[in-house]
């Protein structure tokens, strides 16, 4: 009974210590576990830190996706078994291809690798993806032919920039179900969060963007930016005219290239400047008839470690039509004026070569009337030259007047005493009106404004047909009222000049108006007249009675010196009124 | 559901996409990453199936599933 207790007691005690030891084993074994999950987990943990750094430190989290990616591709030894690392980058114009081989495969696995990678972009990007825009580089160990395993484990890792899909990173091995979902799951991890910092700096870059269009759109000169691989980063609406793009958002380079077709290189222009580190500038480019001066600069940072490097190229298209225009109406107005005093000279020489003739000299009437000749001549080229004297004083602010108490009436009575026997000969009637209360005596330049007077009279009889009437009223201004109003009072010839109805801001003074019945001037060419460069065909009578046009532009000058204005109103077919008016 | 693992398999590849597949407790799958078996509602499943890739990679993976959006409005989609 004793020693079947005791037995009893020994089996317990032993049965107990199995449980125990069996509980201890799996315990320790289940520790042991768990420590290695740990030791995995820290591994990983640390491979992630160790590379994220490494990214940051080697590239800034630059905007240079491919750097990253060579950072991560470079690395994946140290955390992963595999035969090929590779990554595809969408480019502009091109899919960029690397591979970088651990360990030596056939060309046959690179190019069902990267037959792969295309598929998977065609895949999430719903086009095809031609393999002729693949460049290829493969780096590390070699292609041998003779090693004929095919890629038994692979796995892609889409890289999206700012929602929007950059590239693959690809993992392929020839052995087979080689890689762990958490293996996958850290490099996965770690694509994103590189992807992550890239899309918050492209979000910063379009801020910075965004603020220099909001600079740009204002400019009159059209102003293109690119980047280091010639996209479009910058357009303003100017640039976007010069290539004649109306769609709404950025032109792209392509629809730079193809406006400026046959006029302006852009393209080889960027790459020239970036080449010679220097702005350069091409001179009066013609782009769909317009003309402009076009500067190409490189782009270089100024700060930051990238300092000095090229960041991109800028293009300022200047507009220079206008100069253009103006410089031609200059070589215009110089041929004009060589011609009008190559004329008289020519008379003149003509005229001297024939009174070297003995028999000339001996007819007193022939040679009474080529001295006529050359005195008529010699007087046309000095009135010219004197035109030009005074225009040339008037540009310069040179003009000066003499004024002294004049009387008025005087004035313009010789003046149509002058005109009157040339407009008898024309078969026009010249008048002379003085309203109420004209003053006898002004405070004006009487040399001047007699030459205002002769101009305005003279261009009236000119271009007032036989028949017609040629009137020149003299009255006064009245601050408050309307000239034309005023003029319609006295029923005086007048054609209205004050479209704008302005007159009643003039102070108290004297008007004095030439009104002439003839053919008149078409409303758009009254601006060019006080003009020097601006020359318009005008009438049927031009031949006779062309002009240099610097008559009024003088006559102009001279009213404005003794601080008055001058002006025009007119009906085509009807007549003009010019105007001048004396402060008093 | 197979159509979407089949686009998964050439966007991620035939390991993980077949490795998140297994993640939905309801789809049965075979060797090669057809589903033979589906438990509970489908559409649920569906998009528990597309809900697993887009937290592996992204929304970008959902670019292929337009024809399958199309044909099952009731999936939900990408906001």
């Amino acid at each position: 009974m004793l020693s079947g207790e005791i037995i009893f007691i020994i089996v317990l005690i032993l049965s107990l210590y199995g449980v125990v030891v069996a509980i201890s084993f799996f315990a320790v074994r289940r520790m042991k576990q768990n420590l290695k999950k740990k030791e995995i987990d820290a591994r990983h943990r640390m491979y992630e830190l160790a590379i994220l750094k490494e990214i940051s430190d080697r590239t800034g989290y630059s905007l240079n996706i491919q750097k990253i990616l060579d950072v991560i591709a470079g690395s994946l030894n140290q955390f992963l078994e595999y035969s090929v690392a590779g990554y595809m980058l969408i480019g502009a114009d091109k899919i960029i291809f690397k591979a970088d081989l651990e360990r030596s495969v056939s060309p046959q696995f690179i190019k069902d690798v990267r037959m792969r990678m295309l598929k998977s972009l065609e895949a999430i990007l719903g086009v095809s993806v031609p393999d002729a825009q693949v460049e290829e580089t493969i780096t590390g160990a070699v292609m041998l032919e003779t090693v004929l395993e095919p890629v038994r484990s692979y796995f892609n890792i889409p890289l999206v920039v700012s929602g929007k899909l950059a590239g693959l990173l690809t993992i392929a091995h020839t052995k087979e179900g080689l890689y762990k979902e958490e293996e996958i799951a850290i490099l996965y991890k770690i694509v994103n969060q590189a992807s992550r910092a890239v899309s918050k700096l492209e979000d910063v870059v379009r801020t910075e963007q965004s603020k220099v269009a909001a600079m740009l759109e204002g400019m009159v000169e059209g102003v293109v930016m690119t980047d280091r691989d010639y996209r479009v980063v910058a357009a303003n609406p100017s640039a976007k005219e010069v290539i004649g793009y109306t769609q709404e958002g950025m032109p792209t380079f392509f629809d730079f290239t193809t406006g400026l077709k046959d006029t302006f290189d852009i393209k080889t222009k960027l790459e020239e400047a970036t080449k010679l580190d220097k702005v350069l500038a091409s001179d009066d480019i013609v782009i769909k008839g317009k003309h402009y001066e076009v500067l190409v600069s490189p782009v270089k940072a100024n700060t930051g470690p990238a300092k000095g490097q090229i960041l991109g190229g800028a293009v300022v298209f200047h507009d220079i039509t206008h100069e253009k225009e103006a410089e031609k109406m200059r070589n215009d107005f110089t041929s004009m004026m060589v011609h009008e005093l190559r004329s008289p000279l020519g008379n003149i020489k003509k005229i001297g070569e024939m009174l070297k003739s003995k028999e000339i000299v001996e007819n007193k009437e022939l040679s009474a009337e080529y001295v006529g000749m050359l005195y008529e001549s010699s007087s046309t080229m000095l009135d010219l030259v004197n035109d030009l004297l005074d225009v040339s004083k008037l540009e310069a602010g040179k003009f000066d007047v003499d004024k002294q108490q004049v009387s008025i009436k005087e004035l313009i009575v010789d003046r149509v005493k002058f005109f009157d026997t040339s407009a008898q000969g024309a078969k026009i009637e010249l008048s002379s009106y003085f309203g109420e209360r004209v003053p006898e005596r002004v405070l004006i330049d009487a040399k001047r404004i007699v030459q205002v007077v002769n101009n305005l009279l003279s261009n009236a009889i000119n271009f007032t047909p036989q028949g017609g009437k040629v009137m020149v009223a003299c009255f006064m201004h009245k601050k408050g009222f309307n000239i034309d109003e005023e003029a319609h009072q006295q029923n005086i010839q007048w054609f209205d000049v004050d479209e704008r109805k302005i007159s009643s801001a003039i102070s108290d003074c004297l008007v004095v108006a030439v009104t002439d019945s003839g053919e008149g001037i078409e409303h758009e060419n009254i601006g060019k007249l006080f003009n020097k460069f601006t020359q318009f065909s005008s009438s049927i009578r031009e031949r006779e009675h062309k002009g240099t046009g610097l008559g009024l532009v003088v006559a102009k000058g001279i009213i404005e010196a003794h601080g008055g204005t001058i002006g025009l109103g007119s009906k085509e077919g009807a007549g003009s009124t010019f105007y001048f008016t004396i402060n008093l | 559901m197979s159509e979407i693992i089949g686009k998964q398999i050439v966007i991620l590849g035939p390991e993980i996409a077949v490795l998140r597949a297994r993640k939905v407790p309801e789809i049965s799958l075979s060797e090669d990453g057809k589903v033979v078996d589906v438990k509970g509602d489908p559409d649920e499943v569906l998009n528990r199936l597309i809900d697993t890739y887009v937290e592996l990679s992204g929304e970008i993976v959902t670019n292929a599933l337009g024809t399958i959006f199309t044909k099952y409005p009731s999936i939900k989609r990408a906001a």
